[in-house]
């Protein structure tokens, strides 16, 4: 997504991008960047919950006005809960080999399904 | 080191600080940062024992264009990567785990009238901690038509649009940003809304 920003963007069209994972939109590189800390899948708020989804809309519109300059990353106030043991969970690394073997075996088939399609796609 | 002592205390040593986990916790849990996920996913894919781990876009230089005209009377445009619902590829519900038969390989766009039916199961999103039972947590359409609405932009463009996300920066660059900029200039759009997930 970040890729496509930067199309936009050098080609006259302003962007904002909205996202939870900081280090790889500004590892890209974009113009402006609403960063949320929240777990990946909720860029634009909680579900269900009117306050974030609409705080966010509102500053990444604030920030298409604001930002001056390029790398510009505003991260929102709005916390995902009250402590951080959420951030435990995501590629956690403490696996038995079964599990291992598991998620290597899941990796494996889902990949061959994603070369089929792209080789479909590029015919 | 003991597991009790304060975290802030973790980095006496070079070899410690460079540690990224901490009483078995990651290092973002314990200190409360953003989660770093390029080097998560390194370390993950390679405790599974593949040696060679996804390389992400890096970009020194950033474009930059201001607005040229105020929100208030700006035809704004919505980016996404989730894709329509289609019943024949398996589980994209709530909770759906990972499913790339769902992944769709060339951009789209559909109009706004009515909400469409987007899912993110071809997505690699926090499967633990994100339902993505609310369309409005990764695609925030309503929320734009109320800003729209309320005046706060001048117009929602008629229709969004829709990357792949395939995970080929050759094909975002070369063939799938080049396809969504046609769509955005085809529309006139003044300003554009990119939501990854």
């Amino acid at each position: 997504m970040s890729l496509t920003a930067r199309h936009l963007e050098a080609n006259g069209i302003p962007t904002v991008v909205m996202g939870c994972a900081r280090d790889i939109v500004e590892y890209a590189g974009v113009a402006r960047f609403l960063f949320s800390d929240f777990p990946l899948g909720n860029s634009c708020g909680k579900p269900g919950d009117l306050e974030t989804q609409r705080g966010l809309v509102e500053m990444a519109l604030g920030l298409l006005e604001t930002a001056h300059a390029p790398r510009t990353t505003v991260q929102s106030p709005y916390r995902w809960a009250e402590d951080s043991s959420w951030k435990e969970d995501f590629y956690r690394l403490d696996l038995t080999p079964d599990q291992i073997a598991k998620a290597r075996e899941e990796f494996d088939t889902q990949k061959a399904v994603l070369k089929d399609k792209l080789e479909s796609s590029q015919g | 080191m003991s597991d009790n002592a304060p975290p802030q205390y973790i980095c006496c040593r070079t070899e410690v600080a460079l540690n990224v986990q901490h009483a078995g916790k990651p290092i973002e849990a314990v200190l409360d940062l953003p989660i770093r996920y390029i080097d998560r996913s390194r370390a993950y894919y390679l405790a599974l024992g593949y040696d060679n781990p996804y390389r992400w876009a890096y970009n020194r230089d950033v474009p930059f264009v201001a607005l040229s005209r105020p929100l208030t009377r700006s035809r704004v445009g919505l980016i996404t990567t989730a894709a329509p619902f289609k019943p024949e590829a398996g589980d994209q519900g709530p909770w759906a785990p990972y499913n790339a038969s769902a992944k769709f390989t060339e951009v789209y766009s559909m109009p706004i009238e009515s909400l469409p039916d987007l899912r993110i199961a071809h997505l690699g999103y926090d499967r633990k901690h994100t339902s993505a039972e609310d369309i409005n947590s990764y695609f925030p359409l309503q929320r734009l038509k109320e800003a729209e609405a309320a005046g706060r932009i001048g117009e929602l463009n008629s229709r969004f649009y829709a990357v792949p996300s395939l995970r080929s920066q050759r094909l975002t660059t070369e063939r799938d940003a080049p396809g969504i900029l046609e769509m955005c200039r085809a529309d006139g759009i003044d300003a554009a809304i990119l939501v990854a997930t």
